[in-house]
């Protein structure tokens, strides 16, 4: 039962923050910041699945978003934490329950009184508001967006799994700040996505990527990933850069960021390996 | 690659993404140089003795070219008999050598987890409990001028 609440809570925190992608009024802000309770709900229903070591995965249905008004989407996502909020009855945590509760009526409150509006994430039009690029520059950041927006929603997870599993609070302080950087990414990402017409669910993310066995060879891989992806910022930021030097500029922000990640998964590696040879 | 509609489609809302709970059948085309892979899952048929594909999904570590490839593939292969089957995989790698290496260990790897699934469920039928069949990748998927001459 507990992990059926978690996937479904996990769906609806998607499906929040794809609204809030989708939006271009006020409601936009509340829109994410709701998505973040979501997730926040969703890790504190997996610390739960752990203390009653049930066996769990980040697996989940699809989520299907397109709508023409963001009101569907809305009334959707009303139905979502309806259905949840009866699933909580049985949950025998009930602090967390009545806490989940209470911010379940506040959303659907909220929700019910926004502003219906017209949805052009999905018109697949691929021009950028304001900014013309060339087939070449426009291709380049298609390609871009889908790839990292899937990837920074899979580090998201790993750093959560990795988190939810470890006592080691050195560790968590850093997977913490590498799941706030790849959140800002995301968010960053999936709005540019949504902007482009191209809005999509990140999809599902395979079991092994978070069920680490060999922890340094993943961090030494995800070293070489976080400098092949400074390579990609690069490479886009040449690509739009003759055509904006607005989108050049925050791809060198970007990629000036994957510097920091890097700092800290060698910190991490460090502390890792001196914790490790030490107990050996 | 070229983005076009139907490629962005795809990689919007990539087709038959994600598992089958109760599948007959799985097969993983994998690229060792990089660890890509892609697992196929399938509920088998039977129509008349000739076993056909009734479902199938798949998921994959691997980059957006493989995804795309995965969903056009996949969609392909929902109906085939066994024959059917094999014919589009052969139609793939023929299509394969006329496309950019790098992009073509993508759909290769695509393949590759069809052609296994379908060969783990005909080794099951002699033993059980065979183990799901792993093909790898004969392309190299590194761009030419990162990769070693």
């Amino acid at each position: 039962m507990m992990k059926t609440l978690m996937i479904k809570t996990h769906e609806v925190w998607l499906e929040m923050l794809m609204a809030g992608f989708m939006s271009h009024t006020e409601s936009k802000q509340a829109l994410i910041d709701f998505s973040d309770i979501l997730f926040r709900h969703f890790t504190w229903l997996e610390e739960e699945v752990i203390k009653a070591k049930e066996p769990y995965s980040y697996d989940r249905d699809m989520i299907a978003i397109r709508v023409d008004t963001l009101g569907v989407l809305l009334q959707d996502i009303i139905h979502r934490l309806d259905a949840i909020e009866l699933q909580l009855l049985s949950l025998k945590n009930r602090a967390l329950a009545q806490r989940m509760e209470s911010d379940f009526h506040y959303m659907k409150e909220q929700l019910r009184h926004m502003e219906d509006e017209r949805v052009f994430a999905f018109n697949m039009k691929r021009e950028y508001p304001k900014i013309v690029l060339n087939d070449e520059a426009r291709d380049a950041l298609t390609l871009f967006l889908f790839e990292e927006t899937y990837k920074e929603y899979e580090l998201i997870l790993i750093y959560n799994y990795l988190k939810a599993h470890s006592s080691d609070g050195y560790m968590n302080r850093i997977y913490q700040v590498l799941i706030d950087e790849s959140f800002f990414h995301l968010k960053q990402f999936g709005q540019m996505s949504a902007k482009m017409g191209i809005l999509a669910v990140p999809r599902i993310v395979m079991r092994e990527l978070y069920e680490i066995e060999d922890m340094v060879t993943f961090l030494k891989e995800g070293i070489d990933e976080e400098l092949a992806a400074k390579e990609e910022c690069i490479k886009l930021a040449e690509a739009v850069g003759t055509q904006s030097p607005e989108l050049k500029r925050f791809f060198d922000f970007i990629n000036a960021q994957e510097n920091y990640h890097i700092a800290l998964m060698h910190d991490a590696l460090k502390h890792y390996e001196e914790k490790h040879s030490e107990s050996k | 690659m070229t983005v076009d509609t139907q490629l962005v489609e795809h990689m919007m809302n990539p087709k038959n993404y994600g598992t089958l709970e109760a599948s007959d059948t799985q097969g993983i085309g994998k690229n060792p140089e990089n660890g890509e892979k892609v697992v196929v899952y399938m509920r088998i048929g039977e129509e008349e003795e000739s076993p056909y594909v009734a479902d199938i999904r798949f998921q994959a570590i691997g980059c957006a070219t493989t995804v795309v490839a995965g969903s056009m593939l996949t969609e392909e292969a929902k109906g085939l008999n066994f024959k059917g089957i094999a014919h589009l995989i052969e139609a793939t790698m023929q299509l394969l050598e006329r496309v950019p290496e790098e992009d073509a260990a993508c759909s290769e790897m695509v393949a590759l987890a069809i052609q296994a699934a379908i060969d783990t469920y005909m080794k099951r039928k002699e033993e059980p409990d065979y183990p799901v069949i792993t093909y790898k990748v004969a392309r190299s998927c590194v761009p030419k001028e990162q990769g070693e001459s």
